[in-house]
């Protein structure tokens, strides 16, 4: 489905990427898990073309991405929830809904997904920015969702949400998965991380250094310890 | 001696609203492109020309009315592929490009148009009663002209596809493209929209100012005082701020000539600066 072959970026004159290679299958969740800096978040950027390529390709259910205008990817079903949500905090929140969507967003969808997130329909008519960083970030998948992708990217999506919130996240995202929706998932909170994922690649100075499945990974926590920093 | 501070007070209200659209124009651009553009005055200064030019080819000032803002918006559309675009995101590049914007649109204007100030006869002709003075009937109609646009420039933002792609790109354009909204194109519009305000506010003023290719120097610091004062990007703000602007300016102008007014108003910008660096409106709605 999404399958990125030495791909190298750089941003100003510092290499950022220096030829990542990953690949998504239809329906499956991919975790890209690193410390720091190591470059998960240029990756995604790099796969929409926010960050200019400078080598490298992508493709995308058999299309090179190569000549596209970024805008052009999310029409392909391409989506993508960005690191801090995303939102539009002075658009309401059905503004930030349908700011995708190039007409009218038929009723039956809006119906669906109100129904799903009631707390989004209560707020419909209020700015985003007043709804609290939970609610942003179930808006920020929600207007993912909305647009009907194939894929969803997600950048550090439980980052900086209350821990009680973690969980409903969670969920939302497995359920995205659950309905078929391929998942490239980039987190630091290594549990969230390996209970969605189906498959896990590390990254380390803008390389993918391991890819495993998490129960191998789970079996392996020199292999965490010497990448991640941190104790399985 | 009231009559008078009546007056200017009212001809700072009228054209504090016309140097509300222009200087509207100029934070939109400013909010989107991160760039200062120097030659916005030029753009309103081609609006006045235009008007007059419009209006002596075809007889008919409504027409000029229409047909000059719409001839800015494709003319903003041109400048801002051609001289905008390959120099954005760098600023101090912009204002290089746009001073040399500004030079060649005086210059084009005085080798097509002349050297010479010239006046535009007001539309409608006389004065109805207003607050005890005699007051002009076109100044009254040039405030509500441009009281229109500004509502309806508002109105476009809020209500409209376009305009919430506009205020979406102003706050992100990363995640805006993620979106699919075409950034470029967006870009483009609001620099064309920004020129035609411009050129709308030129139209309306031309026939209460001196139509020359000199126009827009003048007008141009009020402008950026009112981005200013109002908060860089904050386009209420702006509004707010061009007219309190030139409103103090008329009274301050009836109890002393207008090199003191312009003095006043440039200390209540650098005080503005000095204790409220975001704008004196900052924090309202954008």
């Amino acid at each position: 489905m999404l399958s990125v072959a030495g791909l190298t970026a750089d941003i100003g004159r510092i290499p950022v990427l220096k030829g990542v290679s990953i690949s998504v299958a239809p329906g499956e969740t991919v975790a890209l898990l690193g410390r720091n800096g190591v470059g998960k978040t240029s990756t995604l950027r790099a796969v929409l073309g926010l960050l200019r390529r400078t080598g490298g390709s992508v493709s995308y259910q058999g299309q090179d991405l190569g000549g596209l205008a970024p805008h052009r990817l999310a029409a392909l079903g391409l989506g993508y929830v960005p690191q801090g949500r995303g939102i539009f905090p002075l658009l309401t929140v059905e503004d930030n809904l349908c700011l995708g969507l190039k007409g009218k967003p038929p009723a039956d969808l809006f119906a669906e997904l109100y129904e799903r997130f009631p707390r989004l329909a209560e707020r419909r008519r209020q700015a985003a920015g007043t709804l609290s960083g939970g609610e942003q970030q179930i808006l920020a998948i929600a207007r993912c969702l909305i647009m009907r992708p194939s894929l969803i990217m997600l950048d550090e999506p439980t980052e900086g949400i209350m821990p009680k919130l973690v969980s409903q996240i969670r969920t939302e995202i497995a359920a995205i998965a659950k309905r078929g929706i391929a998942v490239l998932i980039v987190e630091q909170n290594l549990r969230t991380a390996l209970r969605l994922a189906d498959r896990v690649y590390l990254m380390e100075r803008g390389q993918v250094v391991h890819e495993a499945t998490p129960a191998a990974l789970r079996e392996t926590p020199d292999t965490v310890h010497r990448y991640l920093g941190v104790a399985l | 001696m009231s009559d008078v501070v009546l007056a200017l007070a009212i001809n700072g209200l009228v054209w504090g609203l016309i140097i509300a659209l222009i200087a509207l124009g100029l934070s939109i651009i400013f909010g989107l492109l991160d760039i200062i553009n120097v030659a916005h005055g030029d753009l309103f200064m081609v609006g006045t020309v235009g008007g007059l030019a419009v209006t002596v080819a075809t007889g008919s000032f409504w027409l000029a009315l229409v047909l000059v803002p719409v001839l800015g918006f494709v003319l903003g559309l041109v400048l801002e592929r051609v001289v905008i675009r390959p120099t954005i995101r760098q600023a101090a590049l912009t204002i290089v490009t746009t001073f040399g914007l500004s030079m060649m649109l005086q210059e084009a204007v005085r080798a097509t148009y002349g050297a010479q100030p010239r006046r535009m006869a007001p539309p409608i002709e006389g004065t109805v009663p207003l607050f005890g003075i005699d007051y002009d009937v076109y100044r009254i109609a040039a405030a509500l002209f441009a009281a229109l646009a500004l509502a309806g420039f508002f109105l476009f933002l809020q209500r409209t596809k376009l305009g919430t792609w506009i205020r979406a790109v102003r706050h992100d354009p990363e995640t805006a493209t993620a979106l699919g909204i075409p950034v470029a194109r967006i870009c483009g519009i609001t620099f064309a929209l920004g020129t035609a305000m411009a050129a709308l506010g030129g139209v309306i003023a031309a026939p209460i100012t001196t139509v020359e290719f000199r126009t827009g120097v003048d007008i141009l610091p009020f402008c950026f005082m009112a981005v200013v004062i109002g908060g860089l990007g904050n386009l209420q703000g702006t509004v707010a701020a061009a007219v309190l602007l030139a409103v103090m300016e008329g009274v301050v102008t009836s109890v002393s000539d207008p090199t003191v007014a312009r003095i006043v108003s440039l200390a209540v910008m650098s005080g503005v600066l000095l204790f409220r660096p975001h704008g004196l409106f900052a924090g309202a709605t954008r």
